[in-house]
């Protein structure tokens, strides 16, 4: 079965492979594509129907009933913010609909801390052949941005 | 299969040699006093789907359960 994984923000489609962190680019915890966020705050937005089972402020995954689960990391390192700029809207454990927010942030003030933006959003535990029909180049929050086969 | 916190104790040289350990959400960031002690082979075949090292910080990529192994490894070695 198909299953379509949305663009959590607006933004330009970029390939994993583009992504400055290893884990990401070389594809380590799954395939996948990012967005490279436009510059404005606003809210990312779930990729899939299905429950929030892990929820940091910076970074998210959403477990469809069928088990296949999906990562959203908003921005590189962001780990070392702890938090700071990043509004969960939501809580672990929520069930949510494909295009609904989960976490309020910036991605400006992310670059103004020095670190990238950038948005991976990966299939996780799944060959790279499961994804299909990757976007590219620019995009709005909810459009399709790959499928899961 | 989740990767084994016993193993990756082991393969980061042993509960002596880590001065810290923290999850982000696909890995766990750890920081040992001796990176020569890190057996990169042995943290493989605990589970981990890659292994970065800088210096005293290695990065082992273990997937979403991450805070799960995390709190595994904290709760061994206190």
């Amino acid at each position: 079965m198909l299953t379509p994984v949305l663009a959590p923000m607006a933004g330009a489609a970029i390939s994993l492979s583009a992504v400055p962190d290893p884990v990401f680019s070389q594809a380590m915890v799954g395939p996948g594509a990012a967005i490279d966020p436009a510059r404005e705050p606003g809210h990312a937005l779930a990729p899939i129907s299905g429950r929030i089972v892990k929820l940091h402020p910076h970074a998210y995954v959403i477990e469809a009933p069928d088990g296949r689960g999906v990562l959203v990391h908003l921005g590189i390192d962001t780990v070392q913010l702890k938090g700071a700029g990043f509004e969960p809207l939501v809580a672990e454990g929520d069930p949510v609909r494909a295009g609904q927010p989960v976490v309020s942030w910036n991605p400006a003030d992310v670059e103004a801390g020095g670190r990238s933006p950038i948005c991976p959003v990966v299939a996780l535990d799944t060959p790279a052949s499961a994804v299909l029909r990757v976007a590219a180049g620019p995009v709005h929050a909810g459009d399709e941005l790959f499928q899961w086969d | 299969m989740a990767a084994d916190a016993r193993a990756i104790i082991a393969g980061l040289g042993g509960v002596d040699n880590i001065i810290e350990i923290e999850p982000c959400i696909t890995r766990l960031r750890t920081e040992v006093r001796d990176a020569a002690r890190v057996n990169q082979h042995a943290l493989k075949a605990a589970g981990a789907h890659g292994v970065m090292a800088a210096g005293n910080i290695v990065q082992i990529v273990v997937g979403p359960e991450a805070d799960t192994i995390a709190s595994d490894i904290e709760d061994i070695i206190g």
